[in-house]
């Protein structure tokens, strides 16, 4: 009971991280819209820690379970929901998010703006770690094109252009 | 690509994600010396995670809104998430509890306090609206689009709500009744819908146009037109719900509609229109509020 308590309890101390991977993974789609696909998570994997489906060992797992649950109703919902459209207000790096492939954009936005190793990303992602990693890599060739470029050439072939999410 | 150059690559991302072990980490950090374009491409990936946290760490930074706080350890989700909503909450997706509990509101009904009526219905708009879950926007539905919703079932109102905004906002004849002739409208809406009281929205400079009945998901349903001093058009559309709480599938969402979804007394209201967030809520709020107000004293109905 005290464990399955603390692990709700790192939940809700973890909102804040699970709102602001929500709002990338959105890239561009309403706040409200992210806020609501934390909301579901939350209550999927609360539901499955109440209902004992599901034991974290620590808030660690807990949180891990959350972001996996979060990465894949985004996955369903946008794919719903057609291109996202980032208005003109928000900065570049968004409208490049928004150029990714979703399993890309997920992969990227777990290791560079979450900070997860890519062991976690890649159970968060359902993949093999090398899947995780290729997604990383092409997601960050990828925004290359969007943001600065690197002084002096490119690598030869690791960059493809921006691709449009359909 | 040879194998050898790929695992370089890898290479360099683990050293900016931090994977590498401090032996490794050496390694690449030399190569880095010898290879300036390498060592371009790995700053160009930290320059994309610094902006990357720019761009989002505000948002982890904000206090959570109403519904996420403390959404994991509060005891009433399970409560909240049973049986139709009868009065005054506004959910999307799924039914959220609100701080009070339910039967507190059914003693309200009854009439008690008007004040708390109106202060019960604030908390809950406020509550879930404000947490964005009342508020979502919907994408451009054109006129063309057709939603075939089952009867009676409860996911159809917002869409619906859409497409019946679509059809009369910029029709010549916008409303069939126009709000000169209150008394006509108010029986006519009350005699096929059940709820006749149009709220009157002046404080939110918005006027009332007028309205009409119109195709409902399952029952006739209504649809009032207000009108902003820039022209704006804001739609209501309400509707007897025999039907509670089923998880609608989540509409588009795309900037530049807001459509604010809540029922009371057994109607279903669906708030529709291109103006801001906030003025819409605030909208919504008084639209609310006068509706549950209208039902307590006994308004609106046969």
């Amino acid at each position: 009971m005290g464990r399955r308590d603390d692990s709700l309890e790192a939940l809700d101390a973890a909102t804040p991280a699970f709102r602001r991977y929500a709002r990338a993974l959105a890239a561009g789609a309403p706040a409200v819209f992210a806020d609501a696909l934390v909301l579901e998570a939350l209550e999927d994997v609360v539901r499955r820690i109440r209902a004992r489906e599901l034991r974290p060992a620590s808030g660690e797992d807990a949180r891990i379970a959350v972001y996996a649950a979060l990465t894949a109703s985004a996955n369903r919902k946008l794919r719903g929901h057609g291109e996202t459209a980032p208005s003109a207000r928000h900065p570049a790096i968004v409208h490049g998010l928004a150029s990714l492939a979703f399993d890309d954009r997920a992969a990227l936005l777990l290791v560079a703006l979450e900070g997860f190793g890519y062991d976690a990303a890649a159970q968060m992602l359902g993949a093999t770690r090398e899947t995780a990693l290729v997604r990383l890599m092409r997601a960050r060739a990828a925004l290359l094109g969007c943001d600065q470029r690197p002084s002096g050439a490119r690598r030869a072939g690791t960059h493809p252009h921006l691709r449009v999410v359909k | 690509m040879p194998p050898s150059a790929l695992i370089e690559e890898a290479d360099l991302h683990a050293l900016v994600d931090g994977e590498l072990d401090p032996e490794r980490r050496r390694t690449v950090e030399d190569h880095l010396l010898q290879h300036p374009e390498d060592a371009a491409l790995v700053e160009a990936w930290r320059r994309q995670n610094a902006a990357l946290r720019a761009a989002f760490e505000p948002v982890a930074q904000e206090a959570p809104p109403h519904s996420l706080r403390g959404a994991a350890s509060r005891r009433e989700a399970a409560a909240s998430q049973t049986g139709p909503i009868e009065t005054g909450a506004i959910h999307w997706g799924r039914p959220r509890g609100s701080t009070r509990p339910p039967r507190r509101l059914d003693e309200l009904r009854k009439g008690r306090r008007r004040q708390a009526i109106v202060t019960v219905a604030l908390a809950l708009l406020a509550g879930a609206a404000a947490a964005g879950l009342g508020a979502i926007a919907l994408g451009a539905l054109s006129p063309s689009e057709r939603r075939v919703d089952a009867p009676g079932a409860g996911q159809g109102y917002v869409a619906r709500a859409g497409v019946t905004y679509f059809t009369y906002v910029s029709d010549a004849r916008a409303v069939e009744v126009d709000a000169g002739r209150a008394d006509d409208l108010a029986s006519w809406l009350r005699d096929r819908t059940g709820f006749g009281r149009p709220p009157d929205l002046s404080g939110q400079g918005l006027r009332l146009l007028g309205g009409r009945v119109a195709p409902g998901v399952a029952a006739p349903a209504g649809f009032l037109l207000y009108e902003a001093a820039n022209g704006a058009r804001v739609g209501l559309y309400f509707e007897r719900a025999t039907v509670g709480g089923e998880a609608p599938r989540p509409p588009r969402a795309a900037p530049g509609l807001i459509a604010i979804e809540w029922r009371s007394a057994g109607t279903a209201f669906v708030l529709i229109g291109p103006i801001g967030a906030d003025q819409m809520q605030a909208a919504a709020e008084q639209a609310a509020t006068q509706a549950l107000a209208a039902e307590a004293a006994g308004d609106g109905r046969p």
